[in-house]
């Protein structure tokens, strides 16, 4: 897993709530959907997936379902609820100014001070 | 927040479903990877090997999701329940000790509790109880406090006061109630059209009286509670109309009370219109009540209690203006009041309740310290166990939440054990006599009740968790684990707690020994008055005759003929009949002018009993005759104008000189010569309503034809036991009418003793009570001593090993009781005086400081607790040094 980026505390909730927002997907569905919506670069450490799914469940920022999986088992699916989506849509807000005034500071030359 | 609440309440109950969904979902989530790893070529035993591992400990990310869940703390806390049972379960002794303790200190506060709910509590069961108010006439300085209402008061007030909504007045009575052959007697009262809707609450089925019902002519109609409709008429829907005799004279039924219909403590069955004729109605009868019409009015919403009396006030003046009596009434300080109904109803009883209620929750406390102290003995043997427990990473608030859960088990198990003692306890108390409370037939055990005990059990808990808590966490990890292996000494600030603690425990004990003191001499001093008559050996009955078949002249025939029988019946000395007993509860005052006597100035007519006696009355009840003569039979056939009064009355009217020969008039005004009594004799002072009744009003006799009234008792001198003769009373009184019932046949002394159960029952609760807290105190002062043996066996060991004699040993640990002692004796007295002062209502002829009760306490209170401190400290006294020096046990 080297050649993958660390996963920053807080910011696994918000790709869960991003992959769930997408379609409803079972618990392996979002860990595949992860991977796949960052290009491969982030890997989320399995056992650590379900609690988070919990919380969320928990509070109401996601709703569980019971439904077939596409090879015809019983699995859980995971839908973003009216809640989900606000919280997401500020989280997307907040991060996206975060990381531009990292960006902007660690961009600055010496000359620009 | 209520969301998360709500989710954790939802999550036991579907527990198991949630962790079948959790092991099914990480399985499905490992194959699903198997499956993956085997479509891109990795052999299937190896994919699975390789999905086990890259998931990591399934165990650990099940535990992660019930955390996340906040199911946690659902198994942390069964895992400390189960610890805490185990732990209980471990100490039997200490076990049955604490809850024994609770189950009996919870028990008598609820039982005490629940008297208090019905009697002071719960409002009366019609709307808006607050807005209810009673009204009487008071004449304090004739010595009437209370006269109830007169027929005019009534009809002048109704409608005429504008704070009243509404205003009506009611009558208790007895009736006799059926078709000849089988009759009852039945509870009754007469009241006036507008009772029912004062009260807002009327008939279920049918109608209320009317107003054109309330003359004699008019008023043969009925109503009839649930209870009698469903008993007689079997809950006939068509009993209105239908006709039932009272006393002999057929009535209609119009209506049908509904199930919650109790006025106050009221038994009554049935409810008939209270009649009146117009010349009762009259200005110049408006101070005759007697006390035997009350009057109930419903406030206006935002009318004061005050405005009211204020309205009342001014209409009584403005009606005394014209009033020839008006000099008169305003000497006796003749005023009417205007008081909350309930709270006038249970005003005598509630002094008592509060007492008792204190004492229980003092017994409470005696047990709450007791226990605290038990709990902490308990928690420092445990200190080290703790100290390594946290060494080892359990968190503060673990410590402390294992604490809370373990006392508040114990507590629960005690409050439900609680519960069971208390409803033992208020059947403890229908013997002891609450059905006679005011109000005190609605004394029951409710789910409400129950609940509320649970609480308050779950609340003592946490309260008794917080010092063990605390002792637990205070203490610095390294001192503890080693405190209790090398020196054995306790902690300063604890030792401290648990001796303050036994001083506390000591003074409360005090104080209700003390308490239950004053009141068992109160009611010693009560019981050895002298009721002024013979009381042994006599038979008392009531005998009520209808009207319809009794006018005047056959009541005095009846009377006459009872006399005669009964006094042929073998065993029976002599009989006789008065209006009304003594201590049976009815007695009435009236005023009487005395001939040649003038008022001093400000001095107002005098309320006397008055009686009307036939037969042989005064020698059946034995009497003692100061001068003159009794009255006998002969006095009333025909009836002479000729009385008998009492030694206070002679003493009050003609101080220096005899009584015989003088007259008087009944009433308050002088009348003709020819209708002046003269007295014949006069008799010794009787307590009329009660032992402790301490003024002598004074009281006159007059031949039964002259005191006529709906009712009479029987009085009868046996010579065997007097409760035999019951049977032959009632034959003898079925010889003469089949269909008139002997009531409330009882001895005299059985009457007496009844008339001091509002003291008996208090003194016998306190007594109780104070024993359970000179138990406890006993099994406190006991446990704490030998727990401070236990700790310091070390250092006894030590010092008997340089030279110490075992005498000296014995009498450190004496020493320390004593001393425990002495400090919780003055606080004890300091409180008992306090508490002394407090009930000084319910005192007779004890002061609240009473120097021998309080030795007495201090002496039983010191027995006790030196007795309990004397193994320990001979325990003490045998240690031996070589063992107490050798082991660490």
């Amino acid at each position: 897993m080297g050649k993958n980026a660390e996963l920053l505390p807080g910011t696994l909730d918000m790709l869960i709530l991003k992959a769930v927002s997408l379609q409803p997907l079972h618990g392996y569905g979002v860990l595949e959907r992860i991977r796949q919506i960052s290009g491969d670069a982030l890997d989320i450490p399995q056992g650590s997936l379900y609690p988070a799914l919990y919380r969320l469940e928990h509070q109401e920022l996601i709703s569980a379902e019971w439904g077939v999986s596409d090879n015809n088992r019983r699995a859980k699916y995971y839908t973003l609820t009216a809640a989900g989506r606000r919280r997401l849509r500020e989280e997307t807000v907040g991060w996206n100014r975060l990381a531009s005034a990292i960006a902007a500071a660690l961009g600055t030359k010496p000359e620009g001070v | 927040m209520v969301k998360y609440l709500r989710s954790l309440f939802r999550v036991p109950k579907s527990r198991r479903d949630f962790e079948k969904g959790m092991s099914e979902e990480l399985r499905f989530h490992i194959e699903e990877y198997t499956e993956v790893l085997v479509r891109s070529g990795v052999p299937a035993t190896e994919a699975a090997r390789r999905a086990r591992i890259e998931f990591g400990s399934v165990v650990s990310a099940e535990e992660d999701c019930r955390e996340a869940r906040g199911l946690h703390y659902f198994d942390e806390f069964r895992r400390q329940l189960s610890y805490a049972a185990r732990l209980l379960r471990k100490t039997p002794a200490f076990t049955i000790t604490a809850l024994l303790t609770l189950a009996v200190c919870f028990g008598a506060n609820l039982t005490i509790f629940a008297v208090i709910d019905s009697v002071l509590l719960r409002p009366l069961p019609f709307p808006e109880p607050g807005q209810l108010v009673t009204l009487f006439n008071t004449y304090p300085k004739a010595g009437v406090e209370r006269d109830g209402s007169s027929l005019t008061n009534y009809y002048e007030r109704r409608g005429q006061i504008s704070a009243f909504t509404s205003l009506s007045i009611y009558s208790y009575g007895t009736e006799i109630i059926g078709e000849p052959g089988s009759t009852e007697r039945e509870q009754t009262m007469r009241v006036s059209p507008d009772f029912f809707s004062t009260l807002e609450l009327g008939p279920a089925m049918g109608r209320s009286f009317t107003e054109e019902e309330t003359t004699s002519e008019t008023d043969h109609v009925a109503i009839l509670s649930d209870a009698f409709w469903r008993q007689r008429y079997k809950a006939d829907p068509k009993v209105i109309g239908k006709q039932i005799r009272v006393n002999s004279v057929p009535r209609t039924v119009i209506g049908v009370l509904p199930a919650n219909f109790r006025f106050l403590s009221s038994d009554a069955q049935l409810f008939l219109p209270l009649a009146s004729r117009p010349e009762q109605r009259t200005s110049r009868d408006r101070h005759s009540g007697g006390n035997v019409i009350q009057m109930i009015a419903r406030i206006k919403p935002g009318v004061t209690l005050a405005q009211a009396q204020s309205q009342i006030d001014a209409q009584n003046a403005a009606l005394e203006v014209n009033d020839p009596q008006a000099r008169m009434i305003a000497d006796a300080g003749f005023r009417t009041l205007v008081v909350p109904l309930r709270g006038d109803h249970v005003a005598a009883i509630r002094p008592t309740l509060l007492l008792l209620q204190a004492s229980a929750i003092a017994l409470l406390l005696i047990g709450a310290v007791n226990l605290v102290n038990l709990l902490l003995v308990r928690a420092s043997s445990r200190a080290k166990e703790i100290a390594v427990r946290q060494a080892l990473g359990a968190s503060r608030g673990y410590v402390v939440s294992e604490v809370v859960v373990e006392t508040s088990l114990l507590t629960l198990i005690g409050g439900l054990l609680g519960l069971a003692v208390g409803a033992g306890g208020i059947h403890l108390l229908r013997v002891l006599g609450t059905d006679h409370l005011p109000l005190g037939s609605r004394i029951a055990f409710d789910a409400r009740l129950a609940l509320a005990a649970l609480a308050a059990a779950l609340v003592m808990g946490v309260v008794f968790a917080a010092p063990v808590a605390w002792f637990n966490l205070r203490r610095q990890l390294g001192n503890a684990l080693q405190s209790e292996s090398r020196s054995g000494t306790s902690g300063r600030a604890t030792q401290f707690l648990r001796h303050g603690f036994i001083v506390s425990q000591i003074a409360l004990a005090f104080m209700l020994l003390a308490g239950a003191g004053l009141l068992g001499l109160s009611l010693q001093r009560a019981m050895a008055i002298s009721p002024g008559f013979q009381s042994d050996h006599i038979l008392t009955g009531q005998i009520l005759l209808p009207w319809a078949t009794y006018p005047e002249p056959a009541r005095l025939k009846f009377v006459e003929s009872l006399t005669e029988k009964i006094g042929h019946v073998p065993g029976v000395l002599s009989a006789g009949v008065v209006t009304n007993v003594p201590f049976s509860g009815h007695s009435g005052k009236s005023a009487a002018t005395v001939e040649g006597y003038t008022p001093r100035p400000g001095e107002s007519a005098r309320g006397h009993y008055s009686y009307g006696v036939g037969g042989d009355y005064f020698r059946a009840m034995g009497f003692s005759l100061r001068a003159g003569r009794f009255l006998t039979a002969d006095d009333s056939r025909p009836p002479e104008r000729v009385c008998v009064v009492d030694e206070d009355f002679a003493r009050y009217y003609w101080p220096n000189a005899s009584a015989v020969g003088q007259r008087l008039w009944n009433g308050s005004e002088g009348g003709k010569d020819s209708e002046a009594f003269t007295v014949v004799g006069v008799v010794g002072g009787v307590k009329q309503a009660g032992l402790t009744e301490d003024e002598a009003q004074g009281a006159i006799y007059y031949p039964y034809a002259f005191r006529i009234g709906d009712s009479f008792f029987v009085a009868v001198r046996t010579s065997f036991p007097p409760e035999s003769l019951g049977l032959a009373l009632q034959k003898v009184v079925r010889q003469i009418d089949p269909d008139v019932p002997v009531d409330n046949i009882l001895s005299m002394e059985t009457r007496i003793a009844d008339s001091l159960v509002a003291r008996r029952s208090p003194a016998l609760l306190a007594s109780l009570f104070s024993g359970i807290a000179l138990l406890l105190t006993a099994i406190g002062t006991y446990g704490v001593l030998s727990y401070a043996v236990a700790q310091r066996r070390r250092e006894i060991g030590v010092r008997m090993a340089l030279g110490a004699r075992p005498e000296d040993i014995r009498a450190q640990f004496l020493g320390l009781a004593l001393r425990l002692l002495g400090a919780g004796v003055v606080l004890g007295v300091i409180g008992a005086w306090l508490t002394g002062q407090a009930m000084r209502t319910l005192l007779f002829q004890v002061p609240p400081f009473h120097l021998a009760i309080f030795a007495a306490a201090a002496g039983v209170l010191g027995m006790v607790s030196l007795g309990a401190c004397l193994l320990p400290s001979r325990r003490a006294a045998r240690i031996s040094p070589v063992e107490a020096l050798a082991g660490d046990s």
